[in-house]
């Protein structure tokens, strides 16, 4: 077995997210709060950055305990043709989206490495940023994405606890932990531009698994000190029928999290998608978070064919339409942002830059 | 008249608007025309060709009176920000360009060496450059040989609101410097704006603590008039600071009349 990286048990910094995040800390969340508020309005000012997903595809070859999409769940299994991503592109055009988050389950042969790398092309064209959820790659992989407009990774180590990690994970290529743990450092190696991390909450001790998380980041901004970094906070709810998370977390612990990552990391955008409720999402407003999803589909497509009745990855708990959420934000004094790229910045981040070569960074055709 | 010269462009306001971070296109064009600002900054990546309500190009670009200065926040290398320059100058027709290039899109510190050169390439090709800069003294005067018509080193960290750090190296860029200085990033608050203004900044530039105020447009102004009030103790000469004021009885009266 390998042993766990020297930066997973580095004490360093952790102190004072460790006291924030404490069962018994002296900080009050509205405390909190309001210094979360204050840094987040000085550093990205009234402004939130929106994204939608697309789920690609729904074949796995894995058997993560949690997911409706583990490869032995009954669901009925589609990938998108080339066609329908440029139908499901332009619905999501519609919606005025062009931010997107590209999803696949494990690496199969029926979507794999080149049909991820194609599927990237297509997207490119038609958005201002494209971004990758799918199965850990290789360095050159990834270079090759990036050079396909993809410019950043979405990777969740789900949760730093080994031994949990390893019972959730029950076969298929995510059982090793390491590998995982490795991936968005081979994501940056390999070009890409900025990196998501994250923890699916519910899965194991949550305050154990904060400072993880963060001892992760600190670990890949040292290395990497080009790298962008972000922070989601998915948060598993207890769901009929479905996988009950062996560790809730409730509204107001998800709230301090959030608050003491904003505090910890003042220049790390923090996201928020439509799994937390209209009115969790709305209250958050202003406090920390400077991106969310918003008209996701967990289903494969779903954006050309509404009547997709379909059941996907997970339950999605804010289902409002793009403009009914615009609004919301409105409301509060904050604008949304829709566009916050410009395609003329793809391509692999390059390690020394310092000479010009267009052609070197151009994305490819 | 007292002017800010840039390239062949002159300017009457030396404050200068970003404009990201507000609440809505309607507040930041509230905000620009309450700040008499004649040159604005807009980021390429927040023109939107194809969306108007997200676009900040277009609403811009209808008031009059307003020279646009299109930036490349969010270019990593130079080669992405002569990409974004070209683009850029096609879109809005400014020749004014603002090269930001920060390689870690987390703490927005600019990239020396991708931003000199960018700006050498850039300047060559005839765009008016205006590079956003660590307060390098050094790195000012090689942006000014290579043709920059400004240089707009950081005042502190963008949106950290801790003012005029940098302040002694800034007094030596401007010291030091043929064209205009111009503070970028950091200003908090208008007395902030007058202090770098009285250094002997060409101009400031102004974005978070405008957006973030609690009334964007009335802080606008509010720097509009801190700007010309440090402008014009600038211009009238500053009394000297205590203990190096010339002494009375002359400290070298021994050496003789024709010493
Ligand atoms: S979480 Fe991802 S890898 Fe695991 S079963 Fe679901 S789709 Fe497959």
């Amino acid at each position: 077995m390998r042993p766990l990286p020297d930066w997973l048990t580095d004490n360093r910094d952790t102190a004072s997210l460790a006291a924030m995040l404490a069962p018994d800390s002296s900080s009050s969340l509205e405390a909190l709060a309001a210094e979360s508020k204050a840094i987040t309005l000085r550093r990205f000012g009234r402004t939130m950055t929106l994204y939608a997903p697309l789920y690609l595809s729904n074949y796995c070859s894995s058997g993560c305990a949690y997911c409706g999409f583990a490869s032995d769940r009954k669901t009925p299994r589609h990938r998108l043709e080339p066609d329908d991503i440029r139908r499901e592109l332009a619905a999501m055009k519609k919606l005025g989206i062009s931010d997107i988050l590209l999803l696949t389950g494990e690496r199969t042969a029926a979507a794999d490495f080149n049909y991820l790398q194609r599927s990237v092309e297509i997207a490119a064209q038609e958005m201002q940023r494209v971004s990758v959820e799918a199965f850990p790659m290789s360095v050159n992989e990834y270079h090759e994405l990036a050079g396909c407009g993809c410019t950043g990774i979405t990777i969740y180590q789900e949760t730093y606890n080994r031994e949990r990690y390893e019972a959730l994970h029950r076969w298929g290529p995510k059982k090793d932990f390491i590998d995982r743990l490795e991936t968005p450092a081979r994501a940056l190696e390999g070009g890409i531009k900025s990196v998501g991390l994250g923890v699916l909450l519910g899965l194991s001790d949550p305050v154990e698994d904060a400072l993880n998380l963060y001892r992760h980041l600190r670990h890949l901004g040292r290395t990497y000190w080009r790298a962008g970094m972000s922070v989601s906070f998915p948060r598993m709810r207890p769901q009929t029928g479905g996988y009950e998370p062996p560790f809730p977390v409730d509204d107001r612990l998800l709230a301090r999290m959030i608050f003491a990552f904003r505090i910890a990391l003042p220049d790390t955008e923090l996201v928020l998608s439509t799994r937390e409720s209209a009115a969790y999402r709305d209250g958050m407003t202003g406090l920390g978070i400077t991106r969310m999803s918003i008209e996701s589909r967990t289903t494969v497509g779903g954006y050309d064919d509404p009547e997709n009745k379909e059941k996907g990855q997970f339950e999605i708990f804010d289902d409002r339409t793009a403009k009914e959420f615009c609004l919301a934000l409105r409301k509060k004094n904050i604008e949304p942002v829709f566009k916050n790229w410009e395609p003329a910045y793809n391509g692999p981040s390059d390690g020394n830059a310092s000479t010009v070569h267009p052609e070197k960074a151009e994305p490819c055709h | 008249m007292d002017v800010l010269q840039l390239g062949s462009y002159t300017f009457s306001s030396r404050l200068i608007l970003g404009t990201g971070k507000f609440s809505n296109a309607t507040i930041m064009l509230q905000a620009v025309r309450a700040s008499g600002a004649q040159l604005v900054t807009v980021a390429l990546r927040r023109f939107n060709r194809e969306q108007a309500e997200d676009d900040l190009f277009g609403p811009l670009s209808a008031i009059e009176g307003i020279t646009l200065m299109p930036n490349t926040s969010g270019a990593s290398t130079a080669a992405e920000a002569i990409r974004a320059a070209h683009i850029a100058r096609e879109l809005s027709g400014s020749p004014f360009i603002k090269v930001e290039i920060h390689p870690n899109p987390q703490h927005l510190m600019p990239d020396p060496i991708e931003t000199y050169e960018a700006s050498r390439i850039l300047a060559k090709e005839g765009f008016l450059v205006m590079p956003y800069i660590t307060a390098d003294p050094v790195l000012a005067k090689r942006l000014e040989e290579v043709g920059c018509v400004s240089v707009m080193p950081l005042g502190s960290a963008i949106g950290s609101g801790q003012g005029v750090a940098t302040a002694a190296m800034i007094d030596i860029i401007i010291r030091e410097s043929g064209i205009p200085v111009i503070v970028d990033a950091g200003l908090r608050s208008p007395s902030e704006a007058a202090h770098a203004m009285e250094m002997g900044c060409g101009a400031v530039l102004v974005n978070s603590a405008v957006a973030a105020a609690g009334n964007p447009p009335e802080m606008a102004e509010a720097f509009a008039e801190a700007v010309a009030a440090g402008r014009k103790a600038f211009k009238a000469g500053l009394m000297q600071k205590s203990g190096s004021a010339i002494a009375t009885s002359p400290l070298t009266a021994f050496l003789g009349a024709n010493g």
